[in-house]
């Protein structure tokens, strides 16, 4: 799994490519707690490379949810695949997590500091 | 008839095979869809991954019953092919219409349905006899629920026709079945798709394959308008239960959904083959993972 960060104004988006499961969850917690310990809690998840989530996977999502919306930010999804998507239905993760099409659309989604 | 030795007594010894906590498939209520396990299971099978467990719910305890018996995923399939027919719900018990519509004249209890069971119970009979879960090369549980309470029931023991008939005891269609002098009707009733069973029986890998119920595109009887209103029910409990369960368990829950680009109905048993090769084709993307978990996660 391959993480990248990319700080887009008030927002951080956090690309991942690859699959999230039991083997790479760890990664991406470190990867999601070190920009929410730093103050990034708008928190955009890039997911056009991700080609899998587990359950594990979602633990992850979750956990990382709770801890920025309990910081005041929020997680969102952007591009997620077909695929993947139909597990976070089947788990109703689209009932509590924001989905938006692509990364522009989930970064405009969160209000400027200003606002 | 005689059910005393189908138990539900979680504390009873299973299947000959110990349990060593590792892998477990879970086949969830579908119909015919759940043939798709047997392509999981031949993915399995030829990647030489053991599974140590196996958990049916509905029609699931079908095809999870000949895979614990020990048969190979051809055979699998001969047999539940000539057990899961249209034919099946084709014989109205009239007698129940009767006691739908005048229930003070004919009488009307809790054992009801509208459908005559005589074939299917013929069909088990002929495929399983009398053979028990203790025949079972791999552990199995079978899922039902408790007409009166609701609850999960999770059978482990005892004749595998009473199971199996309890666990896809269709509400409306089929009467609820009776074992150990518990009134039990569909699995899917209490939990789609069982992933909890295999928690609690200390696996750690867990491949399950679930299925949404379909919704009516026309609802044109009320035979339709009462499946319409399981598959909302149905569907919504799936998810519920599933997120909960992926969320509690320690280590990964793998969820094998085919994609189906054919309409398949309840009983598109000539649809098997195709819904085979589509379970193969979903498990076989998830192998080079779960070769990966399998050598990382620790033997229970």
């Amino acid at each position: 799994m391959e993480i990248t960060i990319d700080q887009r104004a008030h927002v951080t988006v956090v690309a991942v490519a690859g699959s999230i499961d039991a083997l790479t969850a760890d990664a991406l917690v470190r990867a999601m707690g070190e920009q929410m310990h730093a103050g990034n809690t708008r928190l955009v998840a890039a997911f056009d490379g991700v080609e899998y989530t587990s359950s594990a996977g979602l633990r992850v999502l979750l956990a990382t949810l709770k801890e920025a919306r309990q910081r005041g930010g929020d997680l969102r999804l952007a591009a997620v695949q077909e695929r993947v998507l139909r597990v976070l239905d089947l788990s109703g993760f689209t009932s509590i997590l924001k989905c938006y099409p692509d990364v522009g659309a989930a970064v405009a989604s969160f209000p400027s500091h200003h606002s | 008839m005689d059910t005393s030795s189908v138990a539900r007594d979680p504390s009873l010894p299973h299947a000959p095979r110990a349990t060593r906590g590792r892998v477990a498939l879970v086949i969830g209520s579908g119909s015919v869809k759940c043939a798709a396990a047997l392509g999981a299971y031949r993915a399995l099978q030829r990647e030489g991954i053991d599974v140590d467990m196996v958990v049916g719910c509905s029609a699931g305890s079908l095809f999870a019953s000949v895979m614990a018996l020990g048969y190979d995923p051809e055979t699998c399939a001969r047999m539940a092919s000539g057990l899961w027919t249209k034919d099946l719900t084709s014989q109205p018990d009239r007698r129940a219409l009767l006691r739908a519509a005048f229930p003070r004249l004919f009488g009307f209890d809790a054992h009801w349905g509208l459908r005559n069971d005589a074939r299917i119970m013929r069909r088990m009979e002929e495929t399983y006899g009398d053979r028990t879960f203790a025949d079972a090369r791999i552990p199995l549980f079978i899922t039902a629920t408790d007409f009166h309470t609701g609850e999960q029931v999770v059978l482990r023991s005892g004749r595998l026709v009473d199971a199996i008939r309890a666990s896809i005891a269709i509400p409306f269609a089929f009467r609820p079945h009776e074992v150990d002098g518990r009134l039990l009707i569909d699995g899917f009733m209490s939990d789609p798709l069982p992933v909890g069973v295999a928690i609690r029986e200390g696996a750690n890998v867990i491949v399950a394959i679930g299925f949404e119920s379909p919704y009516q595109s026309r609802v044109t009887s009320a035979g339709r308008f009462a499946f319409q209103l399981s598959s909302i029910m149905t569907n919504n409990l799936l998810k519920a239960s599933f997120a909960f369960h992926g969320l509690a368990h320690h280590s990964e829950v793998i969820a094998v959904i085919p994609r189906f680009e054919q309409r398949i109905r309840l009983f598109d048993t000539a649809k098997m083959p195709y819904i085979i090769d589509e379970g193969e084709r979903a498990m076989t993307e998830q192998v080079p993972y779960l070769r990966r978990l399998l050598a990382a996660v620790p033997a229970a």
